[in-house]
């Protein structure tokens, strides 16, 4: 079973949606997590959201708890609260992207992706991760090749995986590939 | 009789009705039965009463209106004290007769009434400026993405409610047009937006974002060029149809929520609206009132995400919205249902008339084009009172 955490957000239901193709998929609302559906879990997702990973401290204390215990998979506001627990700053962008649709390409050769591929996406995010950004295991597998601002970590070891782009926005070409990847691997 | 003597006579009668855009003309529904007028405490009892029936009549039907306000407090956001001028959250009515009418209906008013045409706007641009720049700050730290502020036209003034209707609908034919005449109210709207269209287990919502005025040097594919060209109309866009594809899904079946018309160009009689479709199969069990939280208030009016972006908006302004942003139509007894969202329209109260509008901040807009964007928004509305 997956269990989705809602960071309040107007994109949840298509990330329920999306990940519900693959597996059961269970969803609560940030104020209202239910330990036992978490513990259930094999795998956790957090949803996207607004505000920041300051705003959601419940969130990064589930992270440090399940972290390589459980697959974990962090969605634009998730990406960004993984990467925080992990020690990263989370900063703004002169750039803001909210409903754009931009090219990424994978850009490591560790990636479960293929480093060289490139995906059409739907991005909505005020912050990015600042850089540079170094911690062991966690690599940056896709970044925007306008912008550069990274759009994709992974850490295959212990089984963590974030994406700052939507891809179950109807702007993303083959989302649900790139669902169906990290959930079989 | 015909439909054209008998929208006359119940008009000089003083009787309540309602008129609402079909697909061929109009529905009048008239002889209410029942007016049921909303609060907190009845709607959830009103909206989960069955009326099943073994035969059901074209009038077996409640039509009416939520409110913003009512919407708000449904899926419990509170709206701070405001100023109010104490208009019912809701009302609805079961009609005992229906009359259909053509879309050339008419309508000569006995005696001409002169209106007083002299609105104050209830936010200046310095205000409005102001507020716009703090919500810009709202996007930029993430705390929303896109916000509609509301700003609002009044005027005291007597109006012939149909005579407004005729004659609105003679240069703005819009699709989701109603209007209500009661005994100390009535509504006059030209809103183009579905919101919810269900029948049987099958439901669709209809987003708007992005309009641009018909001119002899813009048509329809230059329309769509102008829209796909530029890139806030579009990203507006793109968000809305995320967000609606969202509260379509919290209520439909996995794998059946499909955007099944994207961002198409719809033209209208002075003007072009960026549109899309989006489709789903409803769950098994789910409910009128589950489907009316999810979708109400209609996303596209009011910015995303939905739930911090409407706290913010509620802790900003200053005046009731009334009925505007919140939704008319009407559930059949038989459980479809149809609801648009309220825009473009006028509310008459005692004797006094206010129209409401609102532009979108986001990341790359600007106050000045906004601010007179609204004007433009109400002008059509304002030029009913000269």
């Amino acid at each position: 079973m997956i269990y989705i955490i809602d960071h309040n957000d107007s994109f949840t239901q298509n990330v329920v949606h999306q990940f519900s193709l693959f597996d059961k998929v269970e969803c609560d609302n940030y104020s209202n997590i239910n330990l036992t559906k978490l513990r259930k879990a094999s795998t956790i997702v957090f949803s996207p959201g607004p505000g920041n990973p300051k705003n959601y401290p419940l969130t990064s204390k589930i992270y440090k708890q399940f972290k390589g215990k459980k697959k974990i998979i962090g969605i634009c506001l998730g990406f960004q609260q993984i990467l925080f627990c992990e020690g990263a700053k989370i900063i703004g962008q002169k750039k803001i992207y909210h409903g754009y649709q931009s090219t990424v390409a994978v850009i490591n050769k560790r990636s479960l992706f293929g480093k060289g591929k490139k995906f059409k996406v739907g991005r909505y995010h005020s912050l990015k991760l600042k850089e540079p950004f170094k911690i062991k295991n966690f690599e940056i597998t896709m970044r925007c090749l306008e912008s550069k601002v990274a759009m994709s970590f992974e850490n295959n070891k212990d089984k963590i995986y974030g994406f700052q782009f939507h891809p179950e926005s109807f702007l993303t070409v083959n989302g649900n590939l790139l669902i169906k990847k990290i959930l079989s691997t | 009789m015909s439909s054209q003597n008998q929208l006359t006579n119940i008009h000089n009668s003083g009787k309540s009705y309602i008129i609402y855009k079909s697909t061929k003309g109009f529905d009048l529904f008239t002889n209410f039965s029942k007016k049921i007028i909303l609060t907190n405490k009845n709607i959830n009892n009103f909206l989960t009463k069955k009326n099943k029936k073994k035969k059901y009549k074209n009038t077996d039907l409640f039509i009416g209106f939520f409110g913003y306000e009512l919407l708000n407090n449904l899926i419990e956001i509170k709206v701070p004290k405001q100023k109010n001028i104490n208009f019912p959250k809701g009302i609805f009515y079961k009609p005992e007769k229906k009359i259909n009418l053509t879309n050339n209906f008419r309508y000569e008013t006995v005696n001409k009434l002169k209106f007083n045409d002299n609105f104050k706007l209830n936010i200046n641009k310095k205000s409005y400026t102001k507020i716009f720049k703090k919500f810009k700050k709202k996007i930029k730290s993430g705390e929303t993405y896109q916000i509609k502020i509301c700003t609002k036209y009044k005027t005291h003034s007597k109006i012939d409610p149909l005579d407004f209707f005729s004659r609105l609908s003679k240069t703005n034919l819009a699709p989701e047009a109603f209007m209500i005449k009661d005994k100390n109210f009535s509504i006059i709207s030209c809103s183009p937006e579905n919101l919810i269209t269900k029948k049987g287990t099958s439901i669709t919502t209809k987003p708007i974002a992005g309009t641009v005025k018909k001119t002899r040097n813009m048509n329809k594919t230059k329309a769509l060029r102008y829209f796909r060209k530029n890139i806030k109309e579009t990203k507006e866009h793109n968000m809305i149809v995320d967000m609606e594809r969202n509260d379509l899904s919290r209520v439909c079946d996995i794998n059946t929520v499909k955007l099944s018309r994207e961002k198409v160009v719809e033209e209208y009689k002075d003007l072009f609206h960026y549109v899309s479709l989006i489709k789903g199969k409803l769950k098994k069990n789910i409910k009128n009132i589950d489907i009316i939280k999810s979708m109400m208030p209609g996303g596209s009016v009011i910015g995303c995400p939905k739930i911090n972006t409407l706290n913010l908006l509620n802790n900003q302004e200053k005046d009731n919205r009334n009925i505007y942003t919140g939704s008319f139509g009407y559930i059949k007894f038989n459980g479809d249902m149809r609801f648009n969202i309220i825009i473009r329209s006028i509310l008459n109260f005692k004797h006094a008339s206010e129209i409401s509008v609102a532009s979108g901040v986001v990341v790359d807009s600007n106050p000045n084009h906004e601010f007179n964007e609204n004007y433009i928004k109400a002008k059509a509305l304002i030029d009913l009172f000269r």
